[in-house]
Parts: structure tokens; C-alpha cells; sequence
């Protein structure tokens, strides 16, 4: 079944002016991010990601293109409209953003106090809030009272109040400690599960995009380098920066960006315990394989192994090899040699 | 040491200074308030940029600062005489002050207001918040530690001028100061004033910190 667009992205380019000129972060980015997904923007940092979630709720107007919000042009309404509509778009970042001078509970109080909800019903929503993101307890503490991930799930509150359709998260856990990160993930896929509002992460950790996203689109130098289901995306990157970041973390992204000759991916499902095919292989060929890179990873409660391996020289014992590996369901491709 | 009535006549001059300060001060912030938000929000980062206004009232603040208070009470004398009916005593003082204070006043309330962070203004923007609202329900309750501050300043900054005021005919404890102090050489009276304009300052600084602080919610 198709689903319905929530965001549609046509286009979109930004140029900034400085005092070194002009410069253009986005070259015309298009997306269609549909009705109750978890959407990850992902790139390496100032490939243009806060740029282009900010282009959605308009806080930076694009230079060129349109957004749509659930059928309506965001690009081509008034003032006015334009704050109507930002109301069914709540907003979270990585420094909190919270108002400092006012409780956990007056800042979820506040976007209902301006869309004119009358003060006694806006303190029981935001209690209620309150409650779901797990603060029940702190709802009288200012934000300088309380740890970056409840000020955090406090901006959740908040931004939930006005019963959005749609969630913009830019680097939400990116001033979080690991423990930390991994609640506020759970707690955002809850509310998209729970309340079904679509979600849209943006993020530099490949990590983010695997615990909590749908689909993912892949941000470089302004476009759109590739996009498709977080699977896709995991098991077969396509472009030189989809495989940078897939195997980024912990480790050796030189070798993986094919700086060597004859060097192959493997992904395996099943995670660490397919690992002794490997051992078989060498035995079974005779041929000798150098680990460049090895990971395991969990999308969807499945996990993956995946490995950078450098192959002999020898095109035989290579072919032999690799045939060993995918008869035995394990995915090899080549990494392109630069 | 006083002669009779001294104590009378200290009493009445620090009654005119508080008066004075309190009520310049407050017409000052009457103007300077809006004026100084006027400044942060039409600027060009502001939430409603209008670079026109911003440098028509940038300029006119800066003239005004840079005129010596002394010489914009005697050019103002027509002015306040049109509004008050004297340039002389504690009503016409006040006036005077007032017009100084008044840019002053929008050049502190404008740099309380650009500590508030730009994250938390973009926040209220994408919850829709108008740049009404937002003056309102964020810039203002967001800097008040920090306008209260600037408030102190304020305060103590009128009084040392309300105090200068005592040269060409303003009332309170500069003008005893200068009548008695420097034109009849009663030096004790002079230091007398100073010690007791020093102790006012204080005061206020004080006060204004304390408060400050306390109202502060960032700890
Ligand atoms: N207001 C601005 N004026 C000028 N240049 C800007 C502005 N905002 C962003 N840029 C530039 O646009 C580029 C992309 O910035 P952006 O913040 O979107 O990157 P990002 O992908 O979010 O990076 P990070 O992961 O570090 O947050 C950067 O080169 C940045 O310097
Ligand atoms: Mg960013």
C-alpha cells in the first residue's frame, strides 16, 4: 500500500549570503517523507542537514523550491499562515532551546498559551505531557535544574503540545551521553508508534538512523546522494559517502573508502556467530584474507554483520573465495579501488 | 557643627535626589523600553528586520548620548520651559534627565535583550509564535535578570546626573553640594552630600543585584 505524503520537498536551494559572497548549501533537494514514518536525514557535518530541516518549517526560507506540509504549500503562504501552520510541526535541537526563566511545566505551557489555549487547560495538557516523556516528577524544575536528557525530554513536551503532525529533530542526541541518547531514541519511536506522528531525525551517527528510522536519505555537498529503506541503505550503500557512513564508526574508514587494492564488503545476517564461515573459507581455499574492518550492527531486532576484507592478488583464488561466501549467503561486493 | 535648619535642608534635598532619580528613571525606561526593543527586533537579525528604522533610531540615540549632559540641560531649558513652566528645580531637572537617560536607557535594555540566546527565539518561531509574542512572552521575561541589572545602572547613572543637574539649577543634594560646598565653601557639607550620594548609589546597586539574582533561574 502507498503511503500518503506528509512532507514534499521539491527542489529545495539555499544560498547564504556572506561577506566572502555567496554561497549555496543546498543545490535543490527533493524528498517525499510519507504519513507516519521515522524519516533520517544523514551527513557528515556542513553538508548542509540543519539547513535543510530548517527549510522545512521555513525558519530559513529556501532560495529556490517548495514545501508542502499534508497538501499545503508552506512556501507560498503569508506570514500569518505560515505560524498557523507551524503549528502542526513541533521542533526539537540539540541545545534544548528551553526557556531558561520558566519550569518544565510553563515551557510546555507556552506554545498552548500562544496559540490561545486558555491557561487552566494548557496546564493539564502539559501535565499530561509531562507524564508521557517521564517527567511527571520534575514538572516545577527550571531547565537549569535538570540533565541535558530531561531538559531534552522536556523539549519533546513541548514540542508536542500543540499536537503536531510532524516532529523536526535536529541532533537531538547529539549533547547526550550514550545511555541517555538511548532513551531519548525510545521514547521518540514510542510517540511516533503511540501518538503516529511522522518524524523527521537528522543526524551525523549511523547509529541514530538504525534504532529508530524507517528511511534515510543521505545528505552530501548539498543533494541528496541516495535514499531508501534503512536496510537498503545498511546492506548495499551505493555511493562512496552511503559506504563511509555505514561503516564509519570504530573504524578503519581509510581502508574502507578503497585506498587498497582488491578489498571486498561482506555483510552477513546474523551478526557475529556467522563469523567462523569465514574461517571455513580460508581453510576450505587455502586463500588468505586481511580484515580491514569488522562491525555488527541491529536494524529492526536483525543483526548484521559487516566486514572489509582485502583479497589476494590472484584472480582464481579470489573468484574461488568470494563464490565460497555467497553460496553461503553472505553478500560480498567489491569496494571500488581509487 | 550645622546651623540650625541644615538638617531640614539635607532632609528636603534627599527627598527632590530620590524623587528625581525615581521618577527620570522611570520615564526614561517609559521611552527607553520599547526603544531599545524596537532596536533588537528591527535588526537585521532581528525577528522583524526593518534596517531603515533600525539606523534612523540608532542614529538618534547616538546623538543624544554624545551631546555632555550639561550642555543638553541649557539646550533643552526652552524645551523643558514649554513642558514644565521652569528650568529650574527638581520637575525641571527631571525633564532634562529624562531626555538623556532615555537612549541610554534603550542602549542597555537592547543588550539585555541580544543575551537572550537565538535558539530559544527560533524555538518559539517554529511553535508559531508571532513577533509580538515573542517580545512579549520570551525577549522580556527571558532578560529580566539582566534588565534588572541594567536597571541598577540606570538608576545610579540619573542620580550622578541629577546630581551634575545642581550646576545650572536642578534641586537634591548636588545643588547643596554646589551651593554650599563650592560657592560658599562649607567643604564639610560638600562631603557630607558626597558621602550621602555614594551611599544612595550603593544602595541601588545593591538592591538591583540582589534582585537580580534572586528572580535569576539559571542558578
Ligand atoms: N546563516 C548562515 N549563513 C552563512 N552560511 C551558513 C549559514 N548557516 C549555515 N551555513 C553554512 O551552510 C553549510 C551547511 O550548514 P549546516 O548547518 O546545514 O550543516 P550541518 O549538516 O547541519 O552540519 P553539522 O552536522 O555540523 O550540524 C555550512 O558550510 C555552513 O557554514
Ligand atoms: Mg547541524
Amino acid at each position: 500500500m502507498e503511503k500518503e505524503t506528509m512532507i514534499r520537498l521539491e527542489g529545495i536551494k539555499k544560498r547564504f549570503k556572506t561577506k566572502a559572497g555567496e554561497l549555496e548549501v543546498l543545490h535543490g533537494v527533493s524528498a517525499d517523507i510519507k504519513k507516519g514514518e521515522v524519516f533520517g536525514i544523514i551527513g557528515l557535518s556542513g553538508a548542509g542537514k540543519s539547513t535543510l530541516v530548517r527549510c522545512i518549517n521555513l525558519l530559513e526560507r529556501p532560495t529556490g523550491g517548495k514545501v508542502w506540509l499534508d497538501g499545503v504549500e508552506l512556501t507560498a503562504l503569508n506570514d500569518k499562515n505560515l505560524r498557523e501552520q507551524r503549528r502542526h510541526m513541533g521542533m526539537i535541537f540539540q541545545q534544548f532551546h528551553l526557556l531558561m526563566q520558566k519550569t518544565a511545566l510553563e515551557n510546555v505551557c507556552f506554545p498552548l498559551m500562544i496559540s490561545g489555549v486558555p491557561k487552566a487547560q494548557a496546564k493539564e495538557r502539559a501535565k499530561e505531557l509531562l507524564e508521557l516523556v517521564g517527567l511527571a516528577d520534575r514538572m516545577e524544575s527550571y531547565p537549569a535544574q535538570l540533565s541535558g536528557g530531561q531538559k531534552q525530554r522536556v523539549a519533546i513536551a513541548r514540542a508536542l503540545a500543540t499536537e503536531p503532525k510532524v516532529l523536526l529533530c535536529d541532533e537531538a542526541t547529539s549533547a547526550l551521553d550514550p545511555n541517555t541518547t538511548a532513551g531519548v531514541l525510545k521514547l521518540l519511536k514510542d510517540i511516533n508508534e503511540r501518538l503516529g506522528i511522522t518524524i523527521v531525525v537528522i543526524t551525523h551517527e549511523m547509529s541514530v538512523i538504525q534504532e529508530i528510522c524507517d528511511r534515510v536519505a543521505i545528505i552530501d555537498g548539498g543533494l541528496i546522494a541516495e535514499e531508501g529503506t534503512v536496510e537498503e541503505i545498511f546492506r548495499n550503500p551505493k555511493t562512496k559517502i552511503g559506504q563511509e557512513l555505514v561503516l564509519h564508526e570504530g573504524t578503519n574508514r581509510e581502508a574502507y573508502t578503497g585506498r587498497l587494492p582488491y578489498c571486498y564488503r561482506l555483510v552477513f545476517k546474523g551478526g557475529s556467530e556467522n563469523e567462523p564461515v569465514l574461517g571455513q573459507m580460508m581453510i576450505e581455499t587455502k586463500g588468505v584474507a586481511n580484515i580491514l574492518a569488522a562491525n555488527t550492527r541491529t536494524i529492526d531486532e536483525q543483526a548484521y554483520g559487516q566486514m572489509v576484507l582485502q583479497f589476494p592478488e590472484e584472480k582464481e583464488l579470489r573468484n574461488t573465495m568470494i563464490k565460497y561466501l555467497t553460496d553461503r549467503g553472505v553478500v560480498v561486493e567489491e569496494v571500488e579501488y581509487v | 557643627m550645622f546651623k540650625e535648619g541644615m538638617l531640614e535642608l539635607v532632609g528636603t534635598g534627599f527627598v527632590e535626589t530620590l524623587y528625581m532619580t525615581l521618577a527620570s528613571t522611570i520615564f526614561a525606561y517609559i521611552i527607553g523600553l520599547p526603544l531599545g526593543l524596537l532596536l533588537v527586533v528591527t535588526d537585521k537579525d532581528g525577528i522583524k528586520p526593518v534596517p531603515w528604522l533600525n539606523a534612523v533610531l540608532g542614529t538618534i540615540i547616538n546623538i543624544v548620548r554624545s551631546i555632555p549632559f550639561l550642555i543638553l540641560l541649557v539646550a533643552l531649558m526652552p524645551f523643558t520651559k514649554a513642558v514644565v513652566g521652569t528650568v529650574i528645580g527638581a520637575k525641571a531637572t527631571i525633564v532634562g534627565l529624562l531626555v538623556a537617560a532615555a537612549p541610554f536607557v534603550a542602549r542597555m535594555v537592547e543588550s539585555s535583550l541580544k543575551e537572550v540566546e537565538k535558539g530559544v527565539i527560533e524555538a518559539a518561531q517554529s511553535m508559531g509564535a508571532s513577533p509580538f509574542q515573542i517580545m512579549t512572552k520570551v525577549l522580556l521575561p527571558e532578560a529580566k535578570p539582566s534588565l534588572l541589572v541594567g536597571g541598577a545602572i540606570a538608576i545610579t547613572t540619573i542620580l550622578g546626573y541629577s546630581a551634575m543637574a545642581g550646576f545650572v539649577g536642578g534641586g537634591g543634594l548636588g545643588a547643596i553640594a554646589i551651593n554650599y560646598g563650592y560657592y560658599r565653601g562649607q567643604q564639610d557639607i560638600m562631603y557630607m552630600m558626597v558621602i550621602l550620594l555614594v551611599v544612595i548609589v550603593q544602595v541601588f546597586q545593591e538592591l538591583g543585584m540582589k534582585i537580580s539574582k534572586r528572580t535569576d533561574r539559571r542558578l
